[in-house]
């Protein structure tokens, strides 16, 4: 597969939400930090180094075509423009981290881009693995799959008291970070996200923004993952990640229906003025825009808005950001001249939606709401 | 007007700040907006990852619970201490907050426990998966020292009946490992 593949697919695989719980969890993320034995770490190895572990970690994953259910692209990051970069990071296929690692860094994406193996990022190898929803086992048990088979071929560094070696003393142990990425505006607007954020590291979790680690959160998306690696079996870790973010669930879940008992007109109100901006705004930011794309997302789950289909609200939210917009209009723009090409871009898929639904529903007999 | 910041040349720039959300307008003069400005840049370089590393220094450090401070041997051996590998020493590690290669851990493996207690709520030691090719002796070895544990407790409780069955549990676990090691050998 050329890079291209992964490029212009307008949405990304783990954004195709039938997972479960779909309304509040986005995605579910599975990543293994690993790394080979008698090499150092990237963060202090030569190039000649930089360049046998990558050769030695993808002749594994390419050779074992056959073995395996998925396919693997091999991309290195130095042949690769910036733009490039930014929208593989936009679509959660490489981390922000990889995307600078120019000299030596290379990822290898499956197919339908649920796998990613980055190469010489913070650690040798970082297995990623993508699911829709909430799905820690099927994402667990991929990148296991994975994990079995370059074990098969290289020497991990492994120490029997302190489990697998990683870079960084936060990774050491099972060297797993899963996390969920929720929705979470109904909490938000109540006032009571600060209160969860605070109390997830009394739990061991850690509550991060859209990118991972140093991000903030955007469009009330947040990510919660687990943040001890050392003492507590995969299993465990998978499992309590699951009991909190159903405890999550459930809290939004309650915020939400009683910001429709208690302010169904006041949030009707906001939710289908959000959605007047995005059809109707000429300059939009990423955060009005993403903020918008919140409030009608939370529309649509409530019942409030009707006529758009989710899976064009994910369109929108890759297609909102830097990387993309810049690869659609297929030349780079200003900051001021990305927030005129957002507003366009989204104003145009939202309204074509909203005509062919509208026509649906004519055919069908039935009267559009918004008379 | 007068520049804001020496307060002697006449102001020629005016530089308009965002910050926290409010407007600022600010007036220099040309020599210090020249300063000024690249300050500005600087600071963006160095906007990537500040103060996670600076933060665990502080954490690895100065132990604020430990009411003994480190004693002389450990002091020396903090400082003697490199790594044959890479050369890093733990003093680097300490301000840096990550490893240069595997053997580090080997090398500071005295002072980890330390460490890794406190990223992991007091853990200092894996159980989770291993490599399959390392597996079996990994388990094996890990069920020893489990038994050897419990047959402290039963020792101290005077049950010595079952702490000489344990005792017999782990020769037979340690006759297994060692008969493994070889077979292994063999291949």
């Amino acid at each position: 597969m050329n890079i291209e593949h992964f490029l212009h697919k307008s949405t990304a695989n783990w954004m195709q939400g039938e997972g479960q719980y779909d309304d509040i969890v986005m995605s579910t993320r599975i990543r293994l930090a690993r790394n080979l034995m008698d090499f150092r770490f990237p963060r202090a190895f030569s190039e000649e180094e930089a360049m046998q572990i990558d050769k030695a970690v993808s002749n594994v994953l390419i050779d074992a075509d056959e073995e395996q259910q998925s396919q693997f692209s091999y991309f290195s990051l130095h042949d690769m423009p910036v733009l490039q970069r930014q929208v593989l990071v936009e679509k959660h296929l490489i981390s922000p981290q990889l995307a600078d690692k120019v000299k030596a860094g290379s990822v290898l994406l499956s197919d339908d881009e649920s796998i990613s193996v980055m190469i010489n990022e913070e650690d040798h190898i970082r297995i990623q693995c993508l699911q829709p929803g909430l799905q820690l086992a099927k994402a667990y048990e991929n990148a296991e799959q994975i994990d079995r088979l370059l074990e098969r071929h290289l020497p991990y560094a492994f120490d029997d008291t302190f489990g697998y070696l990683t870079s960084c003393p936060t990774n050491t142990g099972t060297g797993l970070r899963a996390s969920i990425m929720m929705h979470l505006p109904a909490l938000t607007m109540t006032n009571q996200i600060g209160s969860l954020i605070s109390t997830m590291p009394r739990l061991g979790m850690v509550v991060r923004g859209m990118y991972g680690e140093g991000t903030e959160s955007v469009g009330n998306y947040y990510q919660i993952s687990n943040q001890i690696t050392l003492g507590k079996s995969e299993k465990d870790i998978l499992a309590d990640l699951k009991s909190v973010t159903e405890q999550i669930i459930q809290k939004e879940t309650e915020a939400r229906t009683a910001l429709m008992e208690h302010a169904s007109i006041a949030l009707a109100d906001r939710l289908n003025r959000s959605l007047g901006t995005l059809l109707y705004a000429r300059i939009l930011t990423s955060e009005e825009a993403a903020n918008c794309l919140s409030n009608v997302r939370l529309g649509i789950y409530l019942g409030i808005i009707q006529n758009i289909p989710v899976f064009v609200l994910n369109e929108c939210m890759l297609y909102m950001q830097p990387g993309f917009l810049q690869q659609h209009a297929g030349t780079t723009l200003q900051a001021n001249e990305r927030d005129v090409y957002r507003a366009s871009l989204l104003r145009e898929r939202l309204q074509c939606n909203r005509e062919l639904k509208k026509g649906q529903f004519d055919e069908e007999g039935e009267d559009s709401y918004d008379v | 007007m007068i520049c804001e910041h020496c307060k002697q040349r006449p102001a020629t720039i005016t530089v308009t700040q965002m910050k926290n959300g409010k407007k600022m307008t600010r007036h220099f003069c040309e020599v210090c907006n020249k300063q000024l400005d690249s300050f500005h840049l600087n600071l963006d370089f160095n906007a990537d990852p500040i103060s996670m590393h600076q933060l665990f220094s502080n954490w690895f450090g100065t132990p604020s619970w430990s009411v003994a401070a480190p004693n002389a041997n450990e002091q020396k051996a903090q400082q003697q201490d490199t790594c044959p590998e890479c050369g890093m020493n733990y003093r680097q590690f300490l301000n840096e907050g990550k490893f240069n290669c595997p053997s580090c851990y080997d090398t500071f493996k005295e002072q980890l426990p330390h460490v890794l207690k406190r990223l992991h709520n007091g853990a200092v030691e894996h159980v989770g998966k291993a490599p399959g090719s390392i597996n079996e002796a990994y388990q094996t070895k890990k069920q020893i020292e489990a038994i050897r544990v419990d047959m402290k407790i039963a020792i101290e409780e005077e049950r010595f009946e079952d702490a000489a069955s344990m005792r017999d549990k782990v020769r037979v676990l340690e006759k297994k490992l060692q008969v493994g090691g070889e077979s292994q050998d063999e291949h």
